[in-house]
């Protein structure tokens, strides 16, 4: 009978993405929230001042950027507490597929609402 | 020599019957370890107890379980380190392996992991044991475990006894039945720092590298607080980490 | 290798339990705990910035609300979240390439110090300004 420990199996690069986007967010969150409580008056804005603030092309990047690396961080967060219900291969592929699609969503959401803010 | 009189909640299952905790009071000598009154019991009291014990010097790593829901080589523990003199001191078996009788656990997925790496020597041939002595060496095919030239490498060969302490102690072990496990981790570093060969090597880490080998590890580190033996699996398994990566960053490189 | 007669589901359970564990294990709890709280946060955010698209009277009322104190204590309890998330982190990152696997739970010790220094320096922030 094979030994399922002893076949190799494929290597897995979610945990390295997932202490990339991490510690990508450890910058990233820090940016934004400089940007959005310390740089604003009051430490808020209003709805003036958020459309201004999303018009500079450094905040839009900064602001995309910081959504997909935060959406990338929480799938993969999600994905690893998932697997721990110790699913079968296929639902295990599953998973990861309908992750990536809440993740894609979630971004897609989020530029959409820029856009509309901004126009 | 003082006596104490210990009571010990132990559990007790056999298939079939619902789990539950039997009581025994036994008489030991002060300075006895737990391993005395479990023997104590089975002599004294309960003939259908089932565990294990062996070399009694935490060598075999067969009696491995829990003392008060903590992981521990009863063989080892003194009561006067584990028991604070009146409670009952309850005994479970190891957590995250199948349950054979009270206190003793299935272990043929263990050594499954530890075979990965070719830590073990193991038989190929399946345990029904023959009528004769004579007819054991037709039955067992050991696999024989290739020795280093460089013997002066390693003052010791291996610190892990296999008992399963670090297996029962971690969190991921409790809920992913594809893990490989601390124990079975560790063996494969362990394997790595052996073989000078860069294909073995490539072959160890490539076991170790998929999701269920070292990342699905979350740093809960109670393996190598629970280890009798300082093997230090979870310093391993990110040690392996490290290896995998940086080849992996090698390769990349090279391409 | 799975437990005598425990359903998968109640399997999953198991990380919570944090009784009779040492230090790492309640790290890794805590991650999770945070983990879960924030990924939840994150679409509570995207939610109530969808007011954004009803003009300035919706914004601006859910901004003022935002100063109450009962919502500032939020905020608080919000980023205790992010700090213990983010900091042991960090840790769970160093350690896992095999940088200060020995001062572990140093590590922690010292991490959580800076997210409580960080944690009531922000509150002072909060409240007072």
């Amino acid at each position: 009978m094979e030994n399922p420990f002893a076949q190799e199996p494929r290597a897995s690069s979610s945990w390295l993405w997932q202490v990339i986007t991490g510690v990508g967010l450890v910058l990233l969150l820090g940016l934004h929230f400089i940007a959005n409580h310390f740089i604003a008056k009051g430490g808020l804005r209003d709805f003036a001042d958020v459309v201004a603030y999303l018009r500079s092309p450094i905040i839009l990047v900064l602001e995309v950027l910081f959504l997909v690396v935060v959406a990338t961080h929480a799938m993969l967060g999600m994905r690893a507490l998932l697997l721990d219900f110790g699913l079968s291969e296929r639902a295990e592929r599953r998973l990861s597929q309908a992750l990536t699609a809440v993740g894609v969503l979630t971004v897609g959401y989020g530029l959409w609402l820029t856009w509309v803010i901004i126009h | 020599m003082t006596l104490l009189d210990v009571t010990l909640q132990i559990f007790r299952y056999k298939p079939g019957e619902q789990p539950h905790y039997d009581t025994f009071t036994v008489q030991v000598e002060d300075t006895a370890h737990v391993i005395d009154a479990i023997d104590k019991v089975w002599a004294e009291h309960d003939h259908t107890l089932t565990f294990r014990r062996a070399c009694h010097h935490s060598s075999c790593g067969s009696c491995a379980l829990r003392i008060n829901g903590v992981e521990k080589l009863p063989c080892i523990a003194r009561f006067s380190e584990v028991w604070d003199g009146h409670s009952p001191l309850r005994l479970d078996p190891l957590r995250n392996f199948p349950i054979v009788s009270d206190l003793v656990v299935d272990v043929s997925g263990f050594f499954q992991r530890m075979s990965a790496s070719t830590m073990t020597i193991t038989r190929d041939a399946e345990s029904t044991l023959p009528l004769s002595v004579d007819d054991l060496a037709a039955v067992v095919q050991p696999k024989a475990v290739e020795l280093p030239d460089n013997l002066t490498r390693f003052n010791r060969f291996e610190n892990c006894i296999e008992c399963g302490i670090c297996m029962s102690a971690c969190p991921t072990m409790a809920v992913d039945n594809k893990f490989m496990g601390p124990a079975g981790l560790a063996a494969i570093y362990r394997a790595c720092q052996k073989t000078d060969d860069p294909n073995e090597k490539a072959h160890l880490l490539a076991l170790a590298n998929g999701e269920h080998g070292v990342w699905r590890c979350h740093s809960a580190f109670e393996c190598t607080e629970a280890c009798p033996q300082a093997v230090d699996p979870a310093g391993k398994i990110m040690a392996l980490r490290r290896e995998i990566t940086a080849n992996r960053f090698k390769k990349t490189r090279r391409s | 290798m799975a437990n005598l007669e425990y359903p998968k589901v109640r399997r999953a359970g198991r990380w919570f339990d944090v009784r009779r564990r040492k230090l790492g294990m309640w790290a890794y709890a805590l991650n999770r705990i945070t983990g879960i709280g924030l990924v939840v946060y994150l679409y509570l955010h995207l939610a109530v910035l969808s007011l954004l698209l009803r003009g300035p009277r919706s914004w601006d009322s859910f901004v003022s609300l935002a100063r109450a104190p009962y919502f500032l204590a939020l905020d608080v309890i919000l980023l205790a979240g992010i700090l213990i998330h983010g900091l042991n982190g960090l840790r769970v990152t160093l350690t896992g390439f095999d940088v200060g696997v020995k001062a572990q739970k140093a590590l922690f010790g010292v991490l959580m110090l800076v997210a409580v220094v960080a944690l009531g320096a922000a509150a002072l922030m909060i409240f007072g300004g």
